[in-house]
């Protein structure tokens, strides 16, 4: 290959990502070389033997192979069980789970990553995409179990009360920073606190805690407001009609993003808002709309992660680890907020955090090596130019484009 | 102290910024370095302070080659600098700054307040440049904080006084002062380097001039020379920049602006009491020293300021305080001062950017859908009408030489349906081609009848294009006169005389 | 933030005071029976031995006192109204402190619903002022970061992961000198890879920052099950013991409070002496807050923007990598999610606090406080929510960004990269 094609590779913001990729999953292999007591012990004998090198080397690609293997069988699923099924037609649950769970996992984080991912196009940094995703959860379980209609009526009003609820919650930051110039970081940082804490009132001191229960238990949701299974109950995979709601959700993100006027308006106002001013566009308006569509997503991401997977909410809901919020800054920031980028990241992280649990039981290797590996490959997405010198790419012009302009605007 | 600069080549990318510049600077002169905006005056100041390393050439001080790895070796060497844009912390005290990196101290890196005051009234009393110490920069008006950036870089010992253009943001009594504060210093045995485009001040102080144009010293001339001399040096052509303009019938006002009173970020009433109409047909040029309030003004015309008191009416519409889009959508096309600030978006297409304030609109666009087709004839279209040279309408308009940039703009509001055109500065930093074209485009559309108003801080500009010239000073129009009236009645006009 | 003038929104705030004292003196005042009184004790929790003093029960009428309290912040109200915006902060604290008094007095009433007739004085003093403790290092470490121009949201990262390696460290060594260093050590670890990335590659500070987090916190939690698990004798969870300063310990209410701390309380109250002195007296500070506001400038006179920014987020890392440790040393054996997002109410500790270290120090008790309360309401059975109280600190930091309360004007260059030109 000659230098000019690989400098204009060096360019492609895809091989960058690929990169960042190749650099998490050996530094999650390093995590696991020096935590893995066998590996660490065959190292210590380097010298006790000729072939101590090789012996060690092989205990090392033995254990991170087998981590790794974990963590693909887990998530899209063993080779040899498609070509058992293939052939003789039996056990396609077994074959089809891991995938199902990905996708089952996938489908809140691309839409709440497409939320992020508006709102980052507008120049707007909304961390407060999990609080708004809980505030939806709330919406969605209120009207979900405290209401009883056909499925018809009661499934929508559900999923809509999901999206009026991060609506509600995206408002705030919103006419905030609209009206009084509040940095939206810290306003959604703080109202994840609040949030979440307001969760914890919802399900243990409103009527939507579930009767007879002093926990932080709401009620579970009417069968006619789930998003139910796919392949029906009896298929024993959980993967739900929430896919068509998310893939709605990128088709929506698409023409909004390259379609429509609004999104175009968006655009501007995040590139150059001063231009966008000029140009008749309202930058106050426009920012309250970011939000509310934002919030809107992120509620939905809420409601379907709870009709699909949960049915019912506590004190814990989307908190932690499973705030799907927060993974889904890393998504849109991996799949560099475009609506193709963010399914694959989204399927990529839910694969990482399915395949994990796979990983967890066989190797012992814990779940959180697959979080560890997804916060360092956004580290180096977040950090292009230390990618293009640790692997002597030809760095563009020093063109940085920054999400955040820093406390004070 | 003497400075010599020899060879001085700078180059970013493939541009040539200086290119071999030598000059020397004798003690106790004021040397002036004349030349357009972009002749590339501020990058070999920069290189001389330190800030850049030139790629070729040398400095020598007093005969001595000297080597600077950043700003700080050249203050110690005795050079100082006063910015354009002031190098001063605006939430520190007046004595903060002066310190600032030669901090008097105490035991334990205490900073000695006390050292730091007395430092800046000894210096106040042999120089006349009277400050308070304790005073908060911020609090300072624009001509005081340049006193202490002065201050600071004599405090310094500076022996080499750098100005970059340090009269672009002062009134006409502070760039009185400021003349006389450099006759004091220089007669203090002080080297001063003034870098300005201004040709009265230049013939005002200066005891040698280095004209330099496109990265080059062209020339080193005596003050002696009068200004027609001066700019024909400076801009290498001759400065008529006669435009062909036929008559046309001058008809009703579009523009109507009534005791207009604006205010800047700051509070300060900026415009006061302007009342102005601009005619079908007609060029309405303002003139005026940069900072008296033109741009404020053509902001509160755009809806993008606020207007405190007054009424603006364009084609019989009240649009005072309307918002930008009630004001486009009312016939203004507008030309901002800072097009990549507030004309462009760089990071999108030229189609993009060609439809920057109509794209929500019929043709651009059905009900909620863009209609891309549309944006890319029409992009096409104006393109080749306009001549912008670019290697097609999906480039980024980050891409395009800034010139090309103004012609994007200059398109995008002359395509739409207007009554009314109103560009800022429109040629500034453009080469001389786009400059005839941005011209020809302005004439012809006041002859096909609509209003125009043009904003230029070139006096050459204003009187090759307008056909009425009112003159701005101090937030007020001075006067609004024929452009036969001459060039000295109208720079006199500039000055606040007239009055 | 927005050069408006906030007079309006001063005058929400003022609104807002003396509505909150008219619903102390009604609620709290008169909705508690006439003949209701709380009763204050002040025994010592963490003093064993012999006391020189005793201080009797305080018994108060509630209604009367409460009463009191809500027309005393409704007179901070008035001031505001009347005062705006100067030091609206600082009357709003006063109001917000009155009002969590009173929040007591109300819900130890008896007679009353209240569990637990009487409330503990020194208990919630001390108990708040170990959060306020771990409060004031994340704060310093963000007024050190910060005033150079580099944000640190990455607080509770660095936060975390001093307190896994200080409870190695203090498992295995059992001295809390050497747990603090190692914290210390990883914390300036933490700032060097921010401030390498933030500064050499002009990657987006708070991006960076919240990735940090998340990474400490998978890594931690990681490290928790494949290495503290197995070897359970690296998470003992010995807590350190406190250093009572003589005399002193034995004042009356105070002393328990202040003078019979731990070794990391007295370094947080040095901390803050110290950073508050370099900050705002000597040289080194004023570079650093001239590199915070103007780097440009600052370059300008052979300041180096670049070596002050990593020098100040490598101090601001290690000052929270002990504020870990001094977290983990005053609660016990390390967990998930240890720190539970007290990282991030330090940097709300930091905003309330304008940046300033003093202003840092009484945020960070106001928050200890109502973070402690909002524990410790449970077991009075109150019935309003204790959750509100605990969203009390986010709340109050989100009305100062709005600009609510006073104006907060972060330093100039806060969060952006420089570029030398």
């Amino acid at each position: 290959m000659n230098r000019t094609s690989l400098r204009r590779i060096g360019e492609s913001p895809s091989l960058l990502t690929f990169f960042a990729l190749l650099l998490g999953f050996l530094i999650g292999a390093v995590v696991i070389i020096a935590t893995t007591a066998p590996v660490l012990n065959a190292w210590r004998q380097l010298f006790s033997s000729p072939t101590a090198v090789l012996h060690a080397l092989n205990v090392t690609f033995d254990n991170v192979g087998a981590a790794y293997r974990a963590l693909f069988v887990g998530s899209i699923g063993n080779p040899s069980s498609f070509a058992h099924s293939l052939a003789t037609g039996q056990s396609w649950t077994a074959t089809l789970t891991p995938l199902s769970e990905t996708l089952t996992y996938a489908t809140p984080l691309v839409i709440a990553s497409m939320g992020v991912a508006l709102a980052f196009q507008t120049g707007i940094f909304n961390i407060g995409a999990n609080g708004q995703a809980i505030l939806g959860g709330i919406g969605g379980a209120w009207i979900g179990s405290m209401m009883h209609a056909p499925m018809i009526i009661h499934l929508p009003l559900t999923l809509l009360a999901g999206v009026a609820g991060g609506v509600l919650g995206g408002l705030i930051p919103g006419i905030l920073k609209s009206f009084a110039g509040a940095h939206e970081v810290i306003v959604t940082l703080m109202l994840n606190y609040v949030i979440a804490f307001f969760l914890v009132y919802v399900v243990q001191s409103t009527p939507l805690q579930q009767p007879g229960q002093a926990n932080d238990i709401s009620r579970t949701l009417d069968h006619s407001a789930l998003l139910l299974p796919l392949f029906g109950a009896g298929s024993g995979l959980r993967v739900s009609y929430g896919v068509f709601v998310a893939a709605g959700v990128v088709a929506f993100g698409w023409w909004f993003l390259n379609r429509s006027t609004l999104g175009f308006a968006f655009r501007v106002t995040g590139a150059n808002p001063n231009a966008a001013r000029a140009a008749g566009f309202n930058p106050k308006r426009i920012i309250i709309l970011v939000f509310m569509i934002s919030g809107g997503l992120a509620g939905l991401a809420g409601v379907v992660q709870l009709a699909s997977t949960n049915y019912f909410i506590d004190g814990g809901f989307l908190i932690g680890s499973a705030g799907i919020g927060f993974t889904a800054i890393t998504v849109s920031l991996l799949g560099r907020n475009k609506p193709a980028g963010i399914v694959w990241g989204s399927l990529l992280f839910a694969a990482l955090g399915v395949g994990g649990r796979t990983m967890q039981a066989r190797t012992g290797i814990p779940l959180d090596l697959a979080l560890i590996i997804q916060s360092i490959v956004v580290l180096f997405v977040a950090s292009p130019v230390l990618v293009k010198e640790i692997f002597r790419l030809r760095a563009k012009a020093q063109t940085v484009q920054l999400a955040t302009k820093g406390w004070s605007q | 102290m003497r400075v010599e600069l020899r060879g001085i080549t700078k180059r970013f990318g493939s541009f040539t910024a200086n290119d071999a510049i030598s000059l020397t600077v004798e003690p106790g002169q004021i040397h002036c370095l004349l030349g357009e905006n972009g002749a590339g005056k501020s990058t070999l100041m920069n290189v001389v302070f330190g800030l850049l390393h030139a790629d070729e050439g040398e400095i020598l001080i007093n005969g001595e080659s000297v080597a600077f790895s950043n700003s700080g070796d050249a203050v110690r060497k005795g050079i100082g600098m006063v910015h354009q844009h002031f190098m001063l912390v605006p939430v520190f005290t007046v004595a903060e700054n002066v310190v600032l990196g030669f901090e008097p101290t105490k035991s334990l890196g205490r900073l000695d307040a006390k050292a730091a005051a007395d430092q800046i009234r000894t210096l106040s009393a042999r120089f006349g440049l009277d400050v308070d110490p304790d005073a908060v920069v911020e609090n300072l008006p624009v001509g005081l904080q340049q006193r202490v950036e002065i201050i600071k870089a004599l405090s310094h010992d500076a022996e080499l006084l750098i100005l970059d253009e340090p009269t672009a943001v002062l009134t006409p009594q502070e760039i009185d002062a400021l003349m006389d504060i450099m006759r004091s210093l220089a007669a203090a045995g002080k080297s001063i380097l003034f870098i300005t485009h201004k040709l009265k001040e230049v013939r005002a102080v200066a005891d040698v001039i280095t004209v330099i144009r496109q990265g080059r010293v062209v020339d080193t001339v005596s003050p002696s020379l009068s200004e027609g001399e001066l700019a024909t040096a400076m801009v290498g052509r001759s400065v008529s920049l006669t435009v062909e303009k036929e008559d046309v019938v001058v008809g009703a006002a579009v523009l109507e602006l009534r005791n207009v009173t604006v205010r800047d970020d700051r509070g300060v009433a900026v415009v006061t009491n302007v009342s102005l109409d601009v005619r079908e047909g007609q060029i309405m040029a303002i003139a005026g020293v940069q900072g008296n309030g033109q741009t404020e003004l053509v902001e509160a015309i755009a809806g993008l300021r606020h207007v405190e008191s007054g009424t603006i009416t364009l084609g019989g519409r009240d649009i005072t305080n309307a918002s930008p889009r009630q004001i486009l959508d009312a016939g203004l096309g507008h030309v901002p001062e800072d097009r990549q600030r507030d004309g462009l978006v760089l990071s999108l297409s030229v189609a993009d950017n060609l439809v920057l304030n109509a794209a929500a609109k019929a043709p651009f666009a059905k009900g909620w859908n863009r209609r891309l087709a549309a944006v890319r004839d029409n992009a096409t279209a104006l393109v080749e009408r306009f001549d912008v040279r670019t290697t097609g309408i999906d480039a980024e308009v980050g891409s395009l030489s800034g010139g090309n940039q103004q012609k994007v703009i200059v398109a995008r509001e002359l395509s739409r349906d207007i009554t009314c055109f109103i560009a800022a500065q429109p040629t500034r930093g453009l080469d001389v081609g786009s400059i005839e074209y941005v011209h020809s485009q302005i004439v012809a559309e006041r002859n096909s009848g609509r209003g125009v108003v043009i904003v230029s801080s070139e006096l050459d500009e204003v009187l090759a294009l307008g056909d009425q010239v009112a003159v701005m000073f101090a937030g007020t129009i001075v006067d609004v006169v024929s452009p036969d009236v001459g060039r000295e009645a109208i720079g006199l006009l500039m000055a606040g005389g007239g009055q | 933030m927005t050069t408006t003038p906030v007079n309006g929104r001063g005058r929400v705030i003022a609104v807002l005071m003396m509505a909150l004292g008219l619903l102390v003196a009604m609620a709290f005042g008169f909705g508690s029976a006439g003949n209701a009184h709380s009763v204050f004790t002040f025994a010592p929790v963490n003093i064993s031995g012999d006391r020189p003093w005793h201080l009797g029960d305080l018994t108060v009428l509630t209604r009367w006192w409460n009463v009191v309290l809500g027309l005393l912040i409704i007179a901070l109200g008035v001031e505001t109204w009347v005062r705006r915006p100067k030091a609206a902060l600082a009357r709003f604290g006063g109001a917000a402190i009155f009002f969590l008094v009173a929040l007591l007095f109300w819900a130890s009433r008896s007679p009353g619903p209240s569990q637990v007739p009487f409330v503990n004085v020194t208990s919630v003093l001390t108990g708040s002022s170990a959060i306020a403790m771990v409060l004031i290092f994340g704060s310093l470490s963000g007024v050190l970061c910060e005033r150079a121009g580099v944000v640190n949201i990455a607080i509770e990262g660095q936060f975390i992961g001093g307190a896994f390696f200080g409870s190695v460290i203090a498992s295995t060594t059992n001295n809390f000198i050497l747990a603090a260093l190692g914290g210390a050590v990883f914390g300036a670890l933490l700032g060097w890879l921010l401030a390498f990335l933030a500064i050499r590659y002009l990657a987006d500070q708070v991006i960076i920052g919240v990735v940090l987090v998340t990474t400490m916190s998978s890594l931690t939690s990681y490290l928790n099950l494949q290495v503290l698990t197995p070897y359970p004798n690296l998470n003992i969870g010995n807590t350190v013991a406190t250093l009572p300063i003589p005399l002193l310990d034995k004042i009356p209410l105070i002393g328990p409070v202040l003078f019979n701390e731990t070794g990391f309380f007295y370094l947080a109250i040095l901390l803050v002496a110290v950073v508050s002195f370099a900050l705002f007296r000597t040289r080194w500070g004023l570079r650093v807050r001239a590199v915070g506001e103007h780097p440009k400038a600052a370059e300008s006179v052979g300041i180096n923007v670049a070596r002050t920014r990593y020098r100040n987020v490598i101090m601001g890392g290690a000052v929270a990598g002990v504020g870990g440790v001094a977290f983990m040393a005053t609660q016990g054996q390390f967990q998930p999610d240890y720190t539970s997002g007290l990282g991030y109410v330090a940097l709300a500790a930091l905003i309330f606090g304008r940046w300033t270290p003093s202003g840092a120090v009484v945020a960070s008790v106001l928050f200890g406080l109502s973070a402690y309360l909002a524990n410790g309401l449970q077991s009075y059975s109150v019935p309003i929510s204790s959750e509100f109280i605990g969203m009390f600190p986010y709340l109050v930091t989100i009305a100062v960004v709005a600009g609510l309360i006073g104006r907060v004007r972060p330093p100039a260059a806060d969060g952006i990269p420089y570029q030398r030109s």
